[in-house]
């Protein structure tokens, strides 16, 4: 086999065509480890929210590259991440998603520590020697040097000497602003409950779907036939979110050359919205929409609230890991496990302050988009899986992303700009191409 | 027709509803809710609230319809090809309140085979029925997956 070879930078460089990429960058296990080091590795990845560690020994865990980390609030409210190993004997110490606990016990030798991942107690201390330092990092719980977080969205990374997480999120920092300003309070909280997909694909593959504005209509096509053919307003549970969500991904030329697309700078991409109709758009004469805007104006004045409600986007894609739903308040974290296994896991927010009714809307997109069971996640999961399975096959070495090429504008900034075009896919390749071959610092 | 019991009565009228999902007669199976009915699949172990908390399905007859719809639409993706299924149901337990709500729950086993690889769901299942002449119809049935909160496979064919 060629593909256990550790490929070059120069192959790497060569992997990317203005309109092509190769399939070894999806089904090449060598390339995958690269990524883990140089992408997932050395930028700012986002791990958690701050409202999934709001009390003082609170922690939740998930995975930075190939790591398993914890994130933690230590008892001085201070947020950090901590390797979940034991510095003892190497142990896998939490075994759970989430909870809360003042100190974290390996169960092995009953080493424990506290939040911060220093070491608070050994059993039978005396019979340590002399030079055995409680204080000393080697026993302590190996920590993330680098934390940070923007409004609400803890970021960390094991680059020695990051860039600053402003530079890497660019402009992307203003759809954070807008999920939070949409809250009358300034903040949001994530959901308790969350969806975690496991597809067998590559992780680029998702954020890729998540960027295709041309997959709905065929993709989709089962949900929205039947949603056209069913009755409106007939739910009472709903107010017919379910039915108006499904019968919105039947695009056609108008949507295809009618959603905007904006690609920028470290491969963040973002697309402007498609929903119309029903409960999903601001309007007047929805009773929850009226109390919520007058809530906001209350806030914020009504200027103000105008500029925030008019943000029209859809996903937002935060290169390499977050499709970011600030309308709709909807999250979905990219996971990377091997080149052919990817987690995903699909969460909503809480506009702090706003009308019940507007999270359980949240909360009813979230189960309608991406449950296990959802009408349409399915399929896209399902079609992820069978171009994996393509592309873990030598038939022929090149994919195609040339849709768009020649009518694509880029501004003085570098931002392009596109409809009905492949170019979010090759923006998020520029910065692949980039970040796979920048020379450590 | 034989002498039934309630408890007869109403295993009888659970196993044609899985017979009907195993059938794939899903469009007399949808006419098992009532107008009101409401299936509900949680997605926490002992989840109580199905607005502030997702779920994996929480849907009343006309929603069910699309998602029955869809069953029969020759596009669907995960559907294709369609899945096949074994509904096993068992420990039913029936018992008659004053308000004339049959209140039943049992265990289930569901094995689903689609494109040489088999899938095992399994967990408890809760009914509200509604008695009418001399069956019933689905006011409410709610499905806990044994590994609710996990990491979860797609679920096409309901429970």
């Amino acid at each position: 086999m060629d593909m256990q070879e550790i490929p070059t930078t120069d192959e790497i460089r060569d992997f990317v065509r203005p309109h092509q990429v190769h399939r070894r960058a999806y089904a090449d296990p060598e390339v995958f480890k690269l990524e883990m080091e140089r992408i997932f590795g050395r930028m700012w990845i986002y791990l958690a929210h701050e409202s999934q560690v709001k009390e003082p020994g609170a922690f939740f865990r998930t995975r930075l590259a190939q790591y398993e980390v914890l994130v933690t609030r230590h008892t001085d409210g201070e947020i950090y991440v901590l390797h979940n190993r034991c510095p003892h004997r190497g142990a896998r110490m939490c075994m759970v998603d989430k909870g809360k606990s003042q100190l974290l016990n390996c169960p092995y030798h009953a080493w424990s520590f506290r939040p911060d991942g220093t070491l608070s107690t050994v059993p039978h201390k005396q019979s340590y020697p002399e030079s055995f330092d409680m204080a000393d990092p080697i026993n302590h719980m190996q920590r993330v040097k680098h934390v940070q977080t923007y409004r609400g969205f803890i970021f960390a990374t094991l680059n020695e000497d990051p860039a600053p997480l402003l530079e890497q999120l660019g402009e992307m920092t203003d759809i954070i602003d807008n999920l939070n300003d949409r809250a009358p309070e300034g903040e949001v909280e994530l959901s308790e409950s969350s969806f975690t997909l496991e597809y067998k694909g590559n992780w680029k593959l998702h954020l890729e779907n998540a960027a295709d504005i041309f997959h709905p209509t065929f993709v989709h096509s089962s949900s929205v036939g039947a949603a056209r053919r069913a009755p409106q307003n007939a739910s009472k549970i709903d107010s017919d979110q379910t039915r108006v969500m499904l019968e919105a991904n039947g695009f056609g030329v108008q949507q295809w050359e009618g959603i905007q697309l904006k690609g920028l700078a470290n491969g963040h991409t973002y697309m402007s919205n498609f929903y119309s109709k029903g409960v999903m758009v601001d309007s007047d004469e929805d009773p929850v929409m009226a109390e919520y805007k007058q809530q906001l104006v209350a806030a914020y004045g009504k200027e103000k609230t105008i500029e925030t409600l008019s943000v029209d986007r859809f996903n937002n894609i935060i290169y390499p890991n977050m499709v970011l739903n600030a309308q709709h308040q909807q999250m979905r974290i990219t996971i990377p496990l091997s080149h052919d296994r990817t987690l995903v896991r699909v969460q909503c927010f809480r506009l702090k302050g706003a009308p019940d009714a507007m999270y359980h809307r949240a909360v009813r997109f979230l189960s309608t988009l991406a449950s296990p069971a959802s009408m349409i996640f399915s399929d896209d999961v399902e079609m992820l899986e069978r171009v994996q399975v393509g592309l873990d096959r030598d038939d022929s070495p090149w994919v195609d992303f040339s849709r768009g090429l020649d009518i694509d504008q880029t501004d003085d900034t570098g931002a392009v700009s596109g409809v009905a075009s492949e170019m979010p896919m090759r923006v998020q390749f520029k910065a692949w191409v980039e970040m796979m071959t920048r020379e450590a610092a | 027709m034989l002498d039934m019991t309630p408890q007869s009565r109403v295993e009888a009228f659970l196993f044609r509803e899985a017979r009907l999902l195993d059938t794939g007669d899903f469009a007399a199976w949808l006419e098992l809710y009532a107008p009101e009915g409401v299936y509900w699949m949680p997605s926490q172990p002992g989840q109580t609230d199905p607005l502030n908390v997702a779920s994996i399905i929480y849907e009343d007859y006309p929603i069910l319809s699309i998602r029955v719809q869809r069953l029969f639409e020759a596009r669907a993706l995960v559907l294709t090809p369609m899945p096949s299924t074994t509904h096993m149901l068992s420990n039913i337990e029936v018992e008659e309140g004053d308000d004339g709500i049959v209140r039943a729950n049992c265990t289930f086993l569901c094995i689903q085979y689609q494109s040489s690889e088999q899938k095992t769901f399994a967990g408890r299942q809760s009914f509200e029925l509604e008695p009418v002449g001399d069956s019933y119809r689905i006011l409410l049935k709610r499905v806990d997956l044994v590994n609710a909160g996990g990491t979860l496979p797609l679920i096409t064919i309901p429970f």
